[in-house]
């Protein structure tokens, strides 16, 4: 059976004003970040450059933190994906498969975390953290954002682990695996897409944190991406060229990271979606 | 005698590394403050460097830091033990942390300054209250019209000096998609200080009786923002959200006639066509029947905030270097256009005037000293100065009072009655 022309003319449409309104602003900052100030704030944009340079990118890595800050940057929101996932694949497999008491509670309790907005409890961690020693170190940051994604991650992975079906845990046990052997060698393999959806979940979320960072680190030399670069771009008069030159190489992580596991991430939204 | 050389070269000996201990023990000094941009980073180092190595036993070092978290991050660093031994502010920041008991009065060692270096009165003046001086004015900035020559003659205009003629002169350029003025409505702080350029202009400069009750609403307040309202209208429809680097875009770009800003010059020169004998800047006009051209202004300032005597001292002497004439005109051109000088022999240092940026546009950074001289700030003026302003300016209920006229449909009286009851209930 073939669709109509028109229906499949207006779909194609469609499409193309959906990608338009994502890629469009990408598109802006990218090619905006190749152009000549004048251009950049011209009057009538320019949608394909009409000059190129180089000069917001040499000013972004010579003249500014801006390397330091991706650097601490990727530090912070790698060891956090890292340790979310370490500590929410036992987690939410013990949540899943054994039984004791109050687990019902507890696994709703872990949500709670979420019941109260970072700002609030932003003060009183600075206290705490400065009297441990943690302030302005990275460290409180890692901290802090595996503290903040683990909830989500433990959730998510116990639906992506309730999905395999129970048969092939049990063949392990009669072959005499472990619980650890059996999340280790069999559980995880088969929830990967799982694992890639929170760990790109992790990651984001550490990449893009900014209300903690901006007040736990003091120095400049620790600063990660998104507090160092809105300190770079000025308050009264703002350089429109390394903005967006900041802008695109700040992306680039996020996109690298979506195209080595953003097929298991998409997979693994669908497997989640239909438990 | 071979016995008593040997105790002597033992003891000195001994004494060596002692002695050496005492000459490493250097102070050390943490200073905060928020300009951020690489260049300014850039100059406040050399500046430290400089001290630094004319003061062994100092040690300076920055950690720069950004004006929208300061407000909450200093008050927590220093409760932890954390914080600064110098800390740039605003007028409306130092309240905060003398009332978290974090600032002692430096009123004798403004004085000093102010005995050696002359600084602007109502610079002194925005951080004197409560008997006491709680920071030492750095650098000024004011709020100025800025415009281009060429457009004013071909469009047959002469600079404004009151509202009529500003309005006429804004709607007579408004033709062929260029917008006669920009100006901001956003809830942020740039249009706290442009609507507060108006409110000075208009008669409406004081927000507080003198018994610390306020006096927001009033006829003149009513007026400033009818007026402020109207010119909006000629404004960019994007406005609403603008912060200052949209109305420097929008001026640059030659999409503005006219656009208030403490200054353009760094965007005019470096992103538009930086033609310094086509750039004009003038006084903000004035309402009919005030006299004298007003502006808002800030003067930043240093706070010192070290409870120990001999940091404290280190933080003087580091405040005294910066404002010393050859010093001082290298501090105020990290940003050369935008922070002017406040005090007398700062205004005519050769380290300031010797700035390539500030001798091509000597004419535009001379108006704009001059228009400092004018310069009013909301909550701080007439020594009526109350604890409550630091709360209405931080969340913005000027903008937020005009945003309710341009944005929401209310008339400039509701408005501005719901203002100053919004003001009212942030100051209980």
């Amino acid at each position: 059976m073939s669709r109509p022309v028109g229906w499949t003319a207006a779909l194609l449409a469609c499409l193309a004003f959906f990608a338009a309104l994502v890629g469009l602003p990408f598109w802006w900052v990218l090619t905006g970040s190749v152009k000549l100030p004048q251009e950049i704030i011209a009057r009538v944009p320019t949608m394909i450059p009409h000059s190129f340079t180089l000069q917001h990118y040499q000013k972004l890595f010579s003249a500014s933190d801006y390397p330091v800050y991706l650097v601490n940057s990727l530090i912070v929101a790698a060891v956090s994906t890292m340790f979310t996932l370490l500590l929410a694949l036992p987690a939410a497999y013990a949540f899943f498969r054994l039984r004791f008491p109050g687990r019902a509670l507890f696994y709703r309790t872990i949500l709670l975390a979420y019941a109260f907005p970072s700002i609030v409890v932003l003060i009183p961690l600075f206290g705490l953290f400065a009297k441990v020693g943690l302030v302005d170190r990275l460290p409180a940051l890692i901290l802090v954002n595996v503290a903040f994604a683990l909830p989500f991650a433990i959730w998510m992975l116990r639906s992506f682990l309730a999905g395999i079906p129970k048969e092939i845990e049990e063949a392990a046990l009669m072959d005499g695996a472990s619980l650890l052997a059996i999340l280790r060698h069999v559980m995880i393999p088969l929830i990967a897409p799982g694992i890639a959806s929170v760990g790109i979940y992790a990651f984001i979320s550490a990449w893009t944190e900014y209300v903690f960072a901006s007040v736990l680190i003091l120095s400049d030399a620790k600063r990660t991406l998104p507090v160092g670069f809105s300190g770079i771009i000025g308050q009264y008069q703002i350089d429109w060229g390394l903005l967006l030159a900041g802008a695109s190489v700040a992306i680039i992580p996020v996109v690298a990271l979506f195209a080595l596991i953003g097929r298991g991430f998409v997979s693994g939204l669908t497997e989640g979606a239909v438990k | 005698m071979r016995t008593m050389l040997k105790a002597a070269l033992a003891g000195a000996t001994l004494l060596t590394p002692a002695s050496a201990g005492v000459a490493q023990e250097k102070i050390e000094l943490k200073l905060w403050h928020m300009e951020q941009p690489p260049h300014r980073v850039q100059r406040v180092q050399e500046l430290i460097d400089a001290f630094n190595a004319a003061n062994p036993d100092i040690v300076v070092t920055q950690e720069p830091q950004n004006w929208g978290e300061v407000y909450a991050k200093a008050p927590a660093a220093i409760s932890a033990g954390q914080g600064p031994d110098l800390l740039f502010a605003i007028p409306d920041f130092t309240p905060i942390l003398k009332d978290i008991g974090a600032l002692t009065s430096v009123q004798d060692f403004v004085e000093e300054l102010d005995a050696k270096h002359d600084f602007v009165d109502s610079a002194v003046d925005a951080y004197s209250y409560d008997g006491g001086v709680w920071a030492v004015p750095l650098y000024n900035m004011a709020m100025n019209l800025w415009y281009r020559k060429s457009v004013f003659q071909e469009a047959g205009i002469e600079v404004p000096t009151t509202w009529d003629e500003w309005k006429a002169a804004a709607e007579k350029l408004s033709a062929d998609g260029v917008h006669g003025i920009g100006l901001p409505a956003n809830k942020q702080l740039y249009t706290d200080q442009t609507v507060y350029s108006f409110m000075v202009n208009g008669g409406a400069t004081e927000i507080y009786n003198e018994d610390g009750t306020l006096r927001f609403n009033n006829p003149e307040t009513v007026a400033s923002y009818k007026f402020y309202a109207d010119m909006h209208k000629l404004s960019p429809a994007d406005s609403t959200s603008w912060t200052w680097g949209e109305a420097e875009a929008c001026f640059s770009s030659r999409s503005c006639a006219m656009v208030l800003q403490f200054s353009v010059i760094a965007t005019y020169d470096s992103q538009a066509e930086g033609d310094a004998n086509d750039l004009g800047v003038a006084a903000i006009p004035h309402a009919e029947g005030q006299e004298g051209h007003h502006t808002i202004s800030y003067a930043n300032a240093v706070m010192l905030l070290s409870k120990h005597e001999a940091k404290l001292q280190a933080a003087k002497k580091f405040v005294s270097f910066l404002l010393e004439p050859e010093n001082y005109g290298r501090f105020l051109n990290m940003e050369p256009g935008l922070f002017m000088p406040v005090t007398a022999d700062g205004a005519k240092a050769e380290s300031f005037w010797s700035d390539p940026m500030v001798q091509k546009y000597r004419s535009q950074v001379e108006t704009v000293i001059k228009n400092a001289e004018n310069g009013r700030l909301f909550g701080f003026t007439s020594g009526r100065t109350f604890p409550s302003i630091a709360a209405i300016s931080a969340q913005n209920i000027i903008a937020e009072t005009l945003q309710n006229i341009v944005v929401n449909g209310q008339s400039a009286e509701e408005a501005v009655a719901a203002g100053q009851a919004r003001m009212e209930d942030v100051a209980r």
